[in-house]
């Protein structure tokens, strides 16, 4: 198993020095001898309360008292997973979520517990930024910490409209030339419905917030998932390929699938003339043109943007201290337009405009906020790659 | 006779050389446009201020069946309408070639600013195909036709001359290539900052770094990459009223103070037999290093500060230590084994991690060496600053050390 581990991450790395710098071992054999030799434990396992807690157990029993220990965990609460614990694991514990491919994703959240020493964060912070290369986010121990509560908020989002338009146009909708590479639906696809529930209904269950309901999941997902759908590891969710290699797309009403050429497109000129202002480096012009563009397809796809800067700018205080960690996360993390980002491009006025016309309440940030102030402050970030040409 | 003017390098911008811009499913002219628009922004200059425009382009019209790419200088913004354009190409020392323009004009005292903008999208095609549109900065024909990455084995062949001359070790080329790569990962806008490399990698013969031309392997290459940069270029007159504007002395701001330019003939073993009798494999290379810093009105290179050099492959770079004079003639890897070249030693090579680490957009290149000098200079280098840098040069190099130019950037 470890070995085979190994072997993937060679192939990973595309380096066999990777191979001669790590020592696998087994949990029988080694765990006790390795656990109590480290000066950083990072705990990997699968992301089950109960699990996390029974290794740390047995790291507790072993460990020097001043070794590190960290969890990768895109959800549970850092604060339970230290239940129990002694006080010197509590004190050197913290949650480091990587994002996956971690070798692409630079995107990490560093989680503190109420106990974590206030060094070891700053130590940890450094060492991720400076040796390992990381964009390091700070979050406060909140469900789904601060990328996977703002990203999966608009995921769900999508997964909710699509049983009314059907998975194809909300994609296109809430597409790429709003600022992601990859679509929301083929984003959940990709994930795995699976872990999409876990993180949904943690957030739906542990954060009761303005946007309660969108983060329910649809009823036609669990269903489908209960006949074994979990997106592209099963083979298809949203999207998928009919025997004959040809594309199928999901109708939630019926939850069959239809043949992606029969899906006839509406007019969406207005995705058709923004793309093509993108695609020579208009942005501003392009995301001007999308805020102001008119009809019911363009008031679909302006409501989940507002909806997602707002929800954004709302969570400051909450999940970060500063609408800048949520910007990074959205942009190292999911490589899509911070909200920041899209505030800028498409203008302050605009942008409140758009959120009241969505019916939803404008953050005060916003509100407050004088005509020509710029919302994102990362110099070293190109805001142009994330508007990509439909 | 009028005195020629100094040239005045007010400032620039690059794109982030980690972008896939066919990925972004944009134009070439998206490139150009965040290229210049940054320029503007980070000197505090308006469009309309700009007289004339030099692009620096290698293969428009092979990697996006486009040519006159000066002309897309106007679709940037509506304040360039009617400006004076032009392209420029020269292979890989295209950028530079487009800098000597704009400079000259200015020296002439036909205008005051100028913007000089670097350009190249090579993600359109795979490798093999790229690695083919390359070849047409070799002499196509006689070099490159029906040869798989003609390139890596012409600057092999480079390896191959000075093993024959004055022996050369893989082990002096993967020091070159991790360097690189070390100072790209200090560089916001490197292509490779966060991709994995070591020395042992650089080393390793396996299946990941396979040979792709001699003794060339992938470890030893520079990179296929999506990129912009532009400058922002000023006579005495236009400098002066722009450093009472931004607020700094006049003798801040970084000039060219000087510059080189020879070019060899385009046949690889054309020049070798042309430099068999010289100590030097490439003498016109020399020439263009010396020529520079005599127009500088400094000795050698140890007046300069930090050096950002061509390293197409690690060869070339092996050739620039010596060709700098930074060792005797074949002895480059003395510098490379007493840390001079490395970041913090005496003469630093590619702070930015230069071609290897920080990318090789092709008609780029010669502009994003010099603004890096200007970085330098002006102190604004961040992570990869040399401490003190007051002269840094560049050297550029087209084809299979064909056409070379050298700026030396100082205050």
């Amino acid at each position: 198993m470890a070995h085979g581990g190994l072997a993937a991450a060679v192939k990973m790395v595309r380096s066999s020095t990777v191979g001669s710098r790590v020592d696998t071992g087994s949990y029988d054999d080694d765990f006790d001898r390795v656990v109590a030799e480290a000066d950083l434990i990072f705990e990997a396992v699968t992301e089950q309360l109960d699990l996390k807690q029974q290794f740390f157990d047995r790291i507790d029993k072993v460990r020097r008292p001043d070794s590190i220990v960290a969890t990768v965990t895109s959800g549970l609460s850092i604060n339970q997973l230290a239940e129990g614990r002694s006080e010197s694991f509590r004190k050197n514990f913290l949650g480091l979520h990587f994002f996956n491919p971690p070798n692409v994703i630079v995107g990490t959240e560093l989680v503190a517990g109420k106990d974590t020493d206030p060094k070891l964060v700053d130590f940890i912070d450094a060492y991720c930024t400076k040796l390992l290369g990381r964009a390091m986010v700070r979050t406060a121990d909140t469900a789904g910490f601060a990328g996977n509560r703002v990203g999966f908020k608009l995921l769900n989002e999508c997964a909710i409209l699509a049983e009314e338009h059907g998975p194809l146009l909300i994609d296109e909708l809430v597409g790429p030339y709003t600022g992601r590479a990859l679509t929301p639906l083929a984003t959940v696809d990709l994930v795995g419905w699976d872990i999409h529930r876990a993180i949904v209904d943690n957030i739906y269950e542990l954060a009761p917030d303005e946007a309660h309901e969108t983060l329910k999941l649809p009823g036609y997902m669990a269903d489908l998932m209960a006949k074994g759908v979990l997106g592209r590891k099963t083979g298809g969710g949203f999207f998928g390929k009919d025997d004959a290699g040809g594309q199928i797309v999901l109708d939630p009403k019926t939850q069959n699938y239809v043949a992606k050429a029969s899906i006839s497109r509406p007019d969406l000129s207005f995705i058709d003339e923004i793309s093509n202002l993108h695609r020579v480096g208009r942005y501003v012009d392009g995301m001007r043109a999308f805020a102001e563009a008119t009809g019911p397809y363009a008031a679909i796809a302006q409501k989940v943007i507002a909806g997602y800067i707002s929800y954004s700018f709302n969570r400051v205080g909450e999940v970060t201290d500063d609408i800048s960690g949520i910007d990074r996360i959205m942009g190292y993390g999911f490589n899509w337009a911070p909200p920041s980002v899209l505030v800028d491009t498409i203008g302050l006025k605009r942008t409140i405009q758009m959120i009241e016309k969505a019916g939803l309440a404008v953050p005060p940030a916003l509100a407050n906020a004088q005509e020509g102030t710029t919302f994102f402050d990362d110099p070293q970030v190109n805001v142009g790659k994330f508007f990509v040409a439909a | 006779m009028a005195q020629i003017p100094e040239v005045y390098v007010l400032g620039g911008y690059q794109t982030d050389f980690a972008r896939n811009w066919s990925k972004e499913k944009k134009h070439f002219v998206a490139m150009m446009r965040e290229a210049v628009l940054g320029a503007l922004e980070e000197t505090h200059i308006e469009p309309s201020e700009i007289e004339v425009a030099h692009t620096g382009n290698f293969a428009g019209e092979l990697y996006s069946k486009q040519g006159h790419l000066g002309a897309f200088f106007l679709e940037i913004d509506p304040a360039f309408s009617g400006i004076p354009t032009a392209r420029h190409e020269a292979a890989c020392a295209s950028g530079s070639i487009a800098l000597l323009a704009a400079a000259a004009e200015i020296e002439a005292h036909r205008y005051d600013l100028a913007c000089v903008v670097g350009v190249e999208q090579m993600k359109t095609v795979g490798p093999g195909e790229g690695g083919d549109f390359l070849g047409t900065a070799a002499w196509y024909e006689l070099e490159a036709k029906g040869i798989e990455f003609p390139f890596p084995k012409l600057f092999g062949k480079l390896g191959d001359e000075y093993d024959k001359r004055y022996g050369i070790k893989d082990e002096h080329l993967a020091e070159i290539s991790t360097i690189n790569y070390a100072n790209g990962k200090l560089n916001p806008n490197a292509q490779t900052r966060t991709w994995y490399m070591n020395y042992d990698h650089a080393m390793s013969r396996d299946e990941f770094n396979g040979s792709i031309g001699g003794r060339i392997h992938i470890s030893d290459c520079s990179q296929v990459t999506d990129g912009a940069a532009a400058l922002l270029v000023a006579s005495p007159e236009y400098a002066k009223k722009w450093a009472e504007r931004v607020g700094v002395p006049l003798e801040s701001i970084p000039r060219i103070k000087g510059w080189g330019h020879n070019t060899a003939r385009i046949l690889f073993e054309d020049k070798i037999a042309e430099s068999a009798n010289s100590e030097y494999i490439l003498p016109h290379v020399r020439s263009t290093v010396t020529s520079a810093q005599k127009r500088a009105g400094i000795a050698n290179t140890s007046g300069i500060d930090a050096i950002e050099t061509h390293d197409c492959f690690t060869t070339s770079e092996y050739m620039a230590i010596d060709h700098f004079a930074l060792t005797a003639p074949g002895e480059s890897w003395k510098a490379i084994e007493e840390g001079v070249i490395a970041l913090g030693g005496s003469t630093p090579i590619n702070p930015s991690g230069g071609l290897i680490g920080a990318g090789h957009p092709v008609g780029a290149t010669g502009v994003r060496q010099v603004l890096d000098c200007h970085k330098q200079v002006a102190g604004t280098a961040g992570d990869y600053q040399v401490e003190g840098a007051k002269n840094v040069q560049t050297l550029n190099i087209g084809g299979s050390g064909t056409t070379s130019v050298s700026f030396v950037i100082g205050t």
